[in-house]
This record gives C-alpha cells, sequence and structure tokens, in this order.
C-alpha cells in the first residue's frame, strides 16, 4: 500500500509541474517585448516595397486572425490548454505559417535524439569508466593523467569545442564537411556514410566536454566510497581489486550517477542549441533558437512543453525506479 | 588506433539508427521535380564523373558547371514551403524570388529605372481618373513546365489574392487593385481602388523584390492558396528548382531546357550556369571558410574584418572595389540615428540637431566599418543615382542652411578629410582627386562642434554640470539607443560608436541591442528614444514611396502599432508635399523638386540623423566563374540577395578549371 501511495504521490507532483510548466510556456512568451505579427510585418516592409500604412493595419489584422492572437489572453490560453491536452496540436508555427508545430518537431526530433541520446550515454559510460578507476586506483599514474585530462576538458564551453573542431578538422585538416549535408536514403550505403561524416564533429564536441564532467563527478563518489568500512572489510577478506571495484563501489557510486543521467536524457529534448547551429544540424535546437529570435510563440510552447514533459518524466520514472535500485529509500 | 576506430564506429552507427529511424532521412534527396525525365543530382554526377571526371559538389554536379551562392536568410525550417502569398514560406531569396518567379516590373539599380519583365509596356491611363489602365505582357513565354504564359495567368493571381482574405498580402493588394481583366491574351486592364500615378511602382519590384508574383492559373486554380505549399514550385524565370535539402540549408537550380521561353532567356539571354546551388553554410566564419576553400562563389553580406581575412587567404576573391573602400555603397537603405519625436527631449529640434552635432562623424565612420562608408546629410540613402539627383544639388542649399541662431552646420569637407585620415593610416588606393572622393566618401556632413550643440542645449534649458550634462528638470541626461543585435551589423555597430561620441560629449549614452522582432516591434509601438533605425531608403529618383509614410495623419500615439510615421513626427509641410506627390506622375519633373523640399525640412527638424549609405560587402570567387559585376563593370548592383540576380545569369562563364 506505502508504494502505491508513494506512486500516487508522485504521479500527482507530475501533473502539477506539467501543467505549472505549459501555463508558464504560455504566458511568458506574451510577456516579451516583442509580437510575432509585428516581427513578420517588419520583415515584410523592410525588404519589399512601401505599403500604404492603411494596407499594412488590414496585414496585420489578416496575420492576427490567421495566427490565432485574436480575443483576450485568457480566451487564447483555455484554447491553447484545450488543444495542447486534448490534441496534442500545438497549432502552426507562426514564423512557417501554415506548417504545424508538430510537424516542424516532428522533423527535428529524429536528429537530436540521434545526436545527443547517443552522445550523452557514450560520455556517459566513457566518464564513468574513467572515473571509477581514477577514483578507486587514485594512486596510479594513468588514473591521475586521465583525471587531468578531464580537468581540463570540463571547463571548455561546448561551442568552443565545436569551433575548435570545425577549425582543425574542417579547415586545417579539411577531412570532414564545412557544414552538414545529408545525402542518400534510407539505410543505403550514401546516406549511412554521410550521416557519420556529418554527425563526428558535433557528437565529438558534446562527447568530450561531456566526459570530463561524469569523471570528475564518478572520481569523487568512488574515492569516498572507496575509504568506506566494507570496502577495507572486504579487502581483508581477501576479495580481488577487481572485484570490489566492480561489486562493491561501483553500484554505490553509480546511483547518482544513474539520477543524473535520467535528468540529462530529458533535457536532450531541449537539443544542443549553439552545438546544432554550428554545425548547421537540423534538430530541435536550432528549431527553437529560430523560434525566439522571430517570437513564433506556437513554436517555443511547443519545443519548450515537449521538453518539460520529458524532463518531469525523466524525474518521475527515477522516483519510480529508485526504490529497486535503492533497498535504503524502498517504501519509505 | 584500431579499438578506437572500431569504437568510433560503433558509436557513429548507433548514431546513424537513430538518425535513420526519422521519415526526413528517408527523404534526404529526393529530387524535388515530379518530371520522370529529368536526372536526378545523382544521376548528373554520374554523367559528369564519365565526361570528365572533375570536382562534384556535395550535392552531385559538376562543381565546374555549378554556382554557389551564398543565402542571406539562412536556414529554413520548412524548405517544401514555397507558396510565396503565405506568410512563413522559404525567404524568396533562396533563390526563388531571383530565379524561378518573374514580376511584372524590375528594377534597373544602375540607372535607377523600372523595365519591363514580364509585362511588355508601363501601365498606360485610359483616361484622366488615373484609375483605370492597361498595358501589354511579353508575348512567347512559357511556364517552366512548357504551358504558355497568357494575361489569364495575372488577371488569376490577381482575383487569387483580392478573394483569399487569409493571405497576409490580401489586405494591402485589394486596397489598391479593385479589378484586373484579360482584353486579350497579352493585354490586362487594370482598375484601381484609388487613383494612382505609381502603379508600375507598387506591383513591380522598386528595392528587393515585389509581392505580387504571378502564378500559374492551370497549377492553383486547383488548390487551395492558404493549404497549397507549391512544392515543386512552376515559374517563369531561367531556372527549375532540381533538388533540395530536407534540412532547409540548401536549394539547387537547374537551367531550363527551354530557357529560351524564360524572362530572361527572352529579354538578356542565356544564363551561364547549368546548376546553381543557393547554400547557407552557417556562421560568418564557415561561410569565409567555404569561400578560402573555393566552396563558395558569392557571399553575401560580411564583416569588414572577414573580407581583410579573406582577400589575403584567397587570391581570386573579388570584392565591389578593386581598393579601399571595397565595400559596394549603393544598398537603398541608409544608416543613422532615429528619433521618437514624441518624446521629450527628443521632441525638440534643437535638442536633436545638437546630438548631430556631438557626433563625430569621421571617427565614427572609422569605428563602425574602418572608414569604408559614404555619408549621407540628407534622408536619401547617398547611392549613386541619388547623388546626382538630390546630394549633389542640395550642396549648395546645404552651405547656405542656418539654424535658428544664424549657425551653418554644414562641411563640405569631409570626403577630403577622410582621404587624408586614411592615408595617415597607410591606406592604399584611396581617391586622388576631389570629385572622385566625394563619389567616394560623399557630399558632406555635418560639423562636430560640441560647443555650438552646448549653446543649442543651453538653450532647450539643459545645464552642464561637471562634463556631464542635465536635464531641463534637473536630472541627468541618460540616452539608451536601440540597435539590432544579431543582424544588420553596420546599424549594430554604428549605434555604438554614436554612443562613444555622446558620452565624450557629457550624455550618458547606452546602447541597448535587441533581437528581430523586439528592434521591430519597439519601433513601431514608439517604446525608444533613440534607435540605430533605417527610415529612409530609395533607388528611384522618384522617391515618393519612401517618404508617404511620413504623413502626420499615420502619427498614433506611442504604445499604439504606428502604420507609418514610426518617428511620430509631425510636419505640416512634409505632409502638404506628400499629398501633392500622390497625384503626380512619376516623370512629372515637380517630383524632383517636391521631394527636394521634403528633404530640407528634414534637415531642419532632423527627426532622423542620416548618416551613413549602407555599405555591404558581397565579394565573389573567381576561381571557378568570372562575369561577375564590380565597379569597373557594373550592369548592375551586386544585390545578390534581390529578385534581379536572374538578369546576372548570362554574364557568368566557367573559367574552365
Amino acid at each position: 500500500m506505502g508504494f502505491y501511495k508513494f506512486l500516487l504521490s508522485r504521479a500527482i507532483t507530475f501533473v502539477l509541474v506539467v501543467f505549472i510548466g505549459i501555463t508558464t510556456v504560455f504566458f511568458v512568451p506574451r510577456f516579451l517585448p516583442s509580437d510575432p505579427v509585428e516581427a513578420m510585418i517588419g520583415r515584410m516592409t523592410s525588404k519589399s516595397a512601401f505599403m500604404e500604412p492603411g494596407a499594412v493595419e488590414s496585414m496585420r489584422k489578416t496575420l492576427n486572425e490567421s495566427f490565432g492572437l485574436q480575443g483576450t489572453i485568457v480566451q487564447q490560453y483555455f484554447g491553447f490548454i484545450k488543444r495542447v491536452v486534448f490534441t496534442h496540436d500545438f497549432g502552426p508555427s507562426l514564423a512557417n505559417y501554415p506548417t504545424p508545430v508538430n510537424e516542424l518537431i516532428g522533423r527535428a526530433l529524429p536528429w537530436t535524439m540521434g545526436l545527443l541520446l547517443i552522445s550523452t550515454l557514450i560520455s556517459w559510460l566513457i566518464g564513468n569508466a574513467i572515473g571509477l578507476l581514477s577514483g578507486f586506483r587514485k594512486e596510479k599514474a594513468y588514473s591521475k593523467v586521465l583525471e587531468a585530462i578531464s580537468i581540463a576538458l570540463y571547463p571548455i564551453p561546448y561551442y568552443i569545442f565545436a569551433l575548435i573542431l570545425i577549425m582543425l578538422f574542417a579547415y586545417i585538416i579539411p577531412i570532414f564537411p564545412l557544414s552538414a549535408n545529408f545525402m542518400g536514403k534510407g539505410f543505403s550505403w550514401e546516406h549511412i556514410k554521410s550521416l557519420l561524416v556529418n554527425s563526428a564533429l558535433p557528437a565529438l564536441s558534446i562527447i568530450l566536454v561531456g566526459t570530463g564532467w561524469w569523471v570528475i563527478s564518478m572520481k569523487t563518489l568512488s574515492s569516498g566510497i572507496a575509504e568506506e568500512d566494507y570496502v577495507h572489510f572486504a579487502r581483508l577478506k581477501g576479495l580481488k581489486e577487481r572485484k570490489i571495484m566492480t561489486k562493491y563501489v561501483l553500484p554505490n557510486a553509480a546511483l547518482p550517477q544513474v539520477t543524473m543521467l535520467a535528468l540529462q536524457l530529458g533535457s536532450i529534448f531541449n537539443g544542443a542549441l549553439i552545438t546544432e547551429y554550428l554545425f548547421g544540424y537540423p534538430g530541435i535546437g536550432t528549431l527553437i533558437f529560430g523560434a525566439i529570435l522571430q517570437s513564433d510563440y506556437n513554436l517555443i510552447m511547443g519545443t519548450i512543453t515537449i521538453s518539460i514533459i520529458a524532463v518531469a518524466g525523466a524525474t518521475f520514472i527515477i522516483d519510480f525506479l529508485y526504490p529497486f535500485l535503492d533497498p535504503r529509500v524502498r517504501y519509505k | 588506433m584500431r579499438k578506437k576506430q572500431g569504437f568510433i564506429s560503433l558509436v557513429l552507427a548507433l548514431m546513424l539508427l537513430m538518425s535513420a529511424c526519422s521519415e526526413e532521412a528517408s527523404n534526404t534527396q529526393e529530387p524535388a521535380s515530379t518530371d520522370s525525365d529529368k536526372p536526378t543530382a545523382s544521376a548528373a554526377a554520374t554523367a559528369a564523373n564519365t565526361v570528365g571526371g572533375g570536382k562534384m559538389t556535395d550535392v552531385g554536379t559538376p562543381r565546374n558547371q555549378t554556382l554557389i551562392v551564398d543565402i542571406l536568410s539562412g536556414k529554413t525550417a520548412d524548405p517544401d514551403l514555397v507558396n510565396p502569398y503565405v506568410p512563413g514560406a522559404v525567404p524568396m531569396d533562396a533563390g526563388f524570388h531571383q530565379l524561378i518567379f518573374s514580376s511584372l516590373w524590375e528594377i534597373n539599380t544602375e540607372k535607377g529605372e523600372q523595365i519591363p519583365d514580364l509585362a511588355a509596356t508601363f501601365p498606360e491611363p485610359l483616361d484622366n481618373t488615373n484609375t483605370k489602365f492597361k498595358f501589354k505582357l511579353q508575348e512567347g513565354l512559357a511556364w517552366s513546365d512548357g504551358v504558355e504564359f497568357t494575361a489569364d495567368d495575372v488577371v488569376y493571381t490577381s482575383d487569387m489574392i483580392i478573394k483569399t482574405k487569409e493571405l497576409g498580402y490580401s489586405g494591402y493588394y485589394a486596397s489598391l487593385v479593385k479589378s484586373m481583366k484579360a482584353l486579350d491574351k497579352y493585354t490586362i486592364e487594370v482598375e484601381t481602388v484609388n487613383p494612382e500615378t505609381r502603379l508600375a511602382q507598387k506591383l513591380g519590384v522598386v528595392i528587393w523584390g515585389t509581392a505580387f508574383r504571378v502564378m500559374p492559373k492551370h497549377i492553383w486554380e486547383k488548390e487551395d492558396p492558404t493549404k497549397f505549399k507549391f512544392k515543386d514550385p512552376v515559374g517563369l524565370g531561367p531556372y527549375t528548382l532540381k533538388s533540395r535539402d530536407p534540412q532547409g540549408n540548401w536549394f539547387l537550380y537547374e537551367k531550363r531546357k527551354d530557357w529560351q521561353k524564360s524572362d530572361i532567356g527572352k529579354i538578356v539571354g542565356e544564363p551561364g550556369a547549368q546548376y546553381i546551388l543557393f547554400k547557407f553554410f552557417g556562421p560568418e566564419e564557415k561561410r569565409i571558410i567555404a569561400s578560402i576553400q573555393h566552396e563558395m562563389d558569392i557571399l553575401q553580406d560580411i564583416t569588414p574584418e572577414s573580407w581583410d581575412v579573406l582577400r589575403q587567404k584567397n587570391k581570386t576573391a573579388l570584392a565591389w572595389y578593386e581598393n579601399f573602400p571595397y565595400a559596394d555603397m549603393n544598398d537603398p537603405c541608409e544608416r543613422g540615428m532615429s528619433f521618437n519625436a514624441s518624446k521629450a527631449p527628443y521632441n525638440n529640434e534643437d535638442v536633436r540637431w545638437a546630438m548631430a552635432l556631438m557626433t563625430d562623424i569621421k571617427n565614427v565612420s572609422l569605428a563602425t566599418f574602418g572608414g569604408m562608408l559614404r555619408v549621407s546629410p540628407i534622408q536619401l540613402p547617398p547611392i549613386s543615382v541619388l547623388q546626382e539627383k538630390y546630394h549633389k544639388p542640395m550642396v549648395g542649399w546645404l552651405k547656405d542652411f542656418q539654424l535658428s541662431d544664424g549657425y551653418k552646420p554644414f562641411d563640405e569637407s569631409y570626403a577630403t578629410d577622410m582621404v587624408e585620415m586614411l592615408k595617415q593610416q597607410g591606406i592604399k588606393g584611396l581617391p586622388t582627386d576631389t570629385k572622385e572622393a566625394v563619389n567616394t566618401f560623399g557630399v558632406g556632413w555635418y560639423k562636430y562642434d560640441p560647443a555650438q550643440a552646448g549653446k543649442l542645449l543651453e538653450k532647450a534649458g539643459f545645464k552642464k554640470q561637471g562634463d556631464k550634462w542635465l536635464k531641463p528638470d534637473g536630472t541627468p541626461w541618460k540616452v539608451t539607443i536601440n540597435a539590432p543585435a544579431n543582424f544588420e551589423v553596420q546599424s549594430m555597430r554604428l549605434a555604438f560608436a554614436v554612443a562613444d561620441s555622446w558620452k565624450k560629449n557629457g550624455i550618458d549614452a547606452n546602447v541597448q541591442q535587441m533581437d528581430g522582432a523586439t528592434f521591430w516591434d519597439s519601433e513601431s509601438t514608439g517604446a525608444f528614444e533613440v534607435g540605430s533605425y533605417w527610415p529612409a531608403c530609395g533607388l528611384l529618383p522618384d522617391s515618393t514611396a519612401n517618404f508617404q509614410g511620413w504623413h502626420k495623419q499615420y502619427i498614433v500615439d506611442n504604445g499604439k502599432q504606428a502604420p507609418g510615421n514610426r518617428n511620430r513626427w509631425a510636419n505640416d509641410k512634409v505632409s502638404s508635399l506628400i499629398d501633392e506627390l500622390a497625384g503626380m506622375q512619376s516623370s512629372d519633373p515637380k517630383v524632383i523638386s517636391h521631394i527636394t523640399e521634403i528633404n530640407k525640412e528634414f534637415v531642419k527638424g532632423m527627426p532622423f540623423i542620416p548618416m551613413f549609405g549602407t555599405s555591404k560587402f558581397v565579394p565573389v570567387d573567381t576561381y571557378y566563374w568570372t562575369g561577375f559585376q564590380t565597379s569597373k563593370n557594373a550592369f548592375e548592383g551586386p544585390w545578390w540577395w534581390w529578385s534581379q540576380f536572374k538578369y546576372y545569369t548570362p554574364h557568368f562563364k566557367p573559367t574552365g578549371k
């Protein structure tokens, strides 16, 4: 019964977080000192011939109607909640009108997932492996070297790393393309090759910096656990070092790392904005960047709502799984 | 090492699996055309390899047959949305209005005059009411799918826009055109809503392009114009869309087999490039690298610093001028400081003039673009055509012009002074005579005279405390200049340079950088004191259209979206001159004199401090292609993102590399 109560409380928290999140996402863009209709008219009138002010007014009216921005903000809000909850529809993108937001997100999401999910998992695996080794065997020379590399990599912002990689491997030694260009179809060799070549640099920029962070955090956790009494006791019992590391230290050090991983996986729905922009990668980050610049309310709401649901969902799943992973919190 | 390679391969393979699941991935490089007879890009690549085995582009076309052009507007989120009448269409300057769509009338930017394109003649009034006109269309043109172009297409487009209220352009168009009808296959009669003396300007191109683009009736009449994507666009330009990047980074165009039946084929001749690839490479650093590596032939709008790097690293790169100032200076919107004239203390023309006299324009020019700017003292950009029509003829008046206290602010020596300043910096290739210097740097500007500025401020009630100015109410004078944050680099830099000049003279000036949406919104709602805007555009000697919005009838309260006159500056004489201009034909000599009078009013009132014409660094790489226009070979301005690009295409020739 205790477990179900625990689950119910977490489910209610999840729903509340999502509701408050999407409500905030609805209102915040509307408090910005910008207007999508005005932005579009400004863009049009700055490039094309002069329009009589009366005609501009008429265009403004038409665009407001088309974008569904007429009515009070409260009416717009209830319309938005109704659409999102019942039809999962975020309406048309204002900057790419009349293309639906869902279509734009649907196009971008697999690319972001492909890049960030794999990069995050790889950096997590490599970082934790190195961190465990350097924390458990901190007296070894290789541990010190690996730790030093990680400390050097970690503070570098990933976009600086991205620029360095571009300069190195697209200009000085031009073995990778300057801008992403995905050729071919499905599982053809042309497409596979194009994906490998075009994803290598953005992935590397995320993996290298991400790995540094995981090494540092895992090293801190594992070196602390390595000093615990039960680890000393295991040594006194004559267990092999490898077994102590994998069976005694790793499971305990991994718990917070799993939590962090889940949260990071949830946040991949935000995209790697600058990396995607720099490499011309067609993901959610690029989409959000454009949406904010153009005050595309619907697209901002669509992308951020998905991100909120993903992060809240990840937290909910972690909460759900934690009792199974850690007996100390079971049924508390 | 081998293990590492294996690991990296595994990682990337996993990445591939994720991305390959995307529906988009499965559509990549799908030819846009539905014409199965046309070869795909891959087929073209194979053919080229078989024939010459030369270098290929990354979209599979022979490099020596492909002209690669930068996309100024960048990446597009929905590259399938080509319907130009819906607000979110692919930016037209991704090649669509340069190569596929055509207008009734185009513009020759060098001569500053409109020219017929799809139309064969200009609108001819049918009576003396200026509400009924007729014009002829070009004969012998065909849509890119082979169907003949006739008056029915133009009439259909007109009717479609008027009837479809959901199209953003509909409101404007319906307020201009009452109806169009085909008198015969090539003759159209137009009835306007109000008397109209500039119909060709309203429906044709005067600067960048036009919203009125003729669509093929035989395709559009079967579709809902509000939802139709027009994914496979059919046009009257000399190229067709061959393929596109589903991610929106590039569009590949191929020369029409029947290019003789396109507007350019008929008016100019055969385009030189078999393929034209419009491609977005990303941030400026990547665009420069692409040009250094000969991966891009035409660059659009870079900074002077990037041009410095490029000319050192790429010996085949070419700018508009061979020497300083390198940049083309004929962009039609000049830059300066715009005032919200409804807000104190900027509602006082003495204050506005004081700020002009506190601007050290030579140093501002150096700080903004290294001195590569042409100065403008009036409300019209200092492009060559308008310099001859307005700037030079107004020098006499400007020299005599006096402020209220009799002070003469104009300084004719700007151009020669700039030449001397730049010489001292070791710049080579500067103009050697005064006439050339004026043509390069402008006819002159206003004196840098903080003492005179101080007199004007004191007259307005300001007081100086130490080295800072206090407003008439005794509070410190703080000015915020709105500036674009991520676009229009010249305006952004100008704001900082001007703020620096004002700060040195006791005004606490700060620059507020804003993204595009916020920047424009602030201007239109009057949420600014001073802005680095550009409300002074023009290319044609008849710049009436660019002044109409300044009529006092368009002034609204701050907080409301202004339909025009965003500076909220009311001037009775300007409004009355605008009213008179509305009834004149463009060819009427009074047009020039009226606009000159309007310019005088702007100088007196200074609601916008005009500073510089816009300099654009638009270099080209002559490694694979020749025939680009330069200052020595100017058949058009180098406005690669404008619709006139199609007129350049017959001039491009491969170098044979």
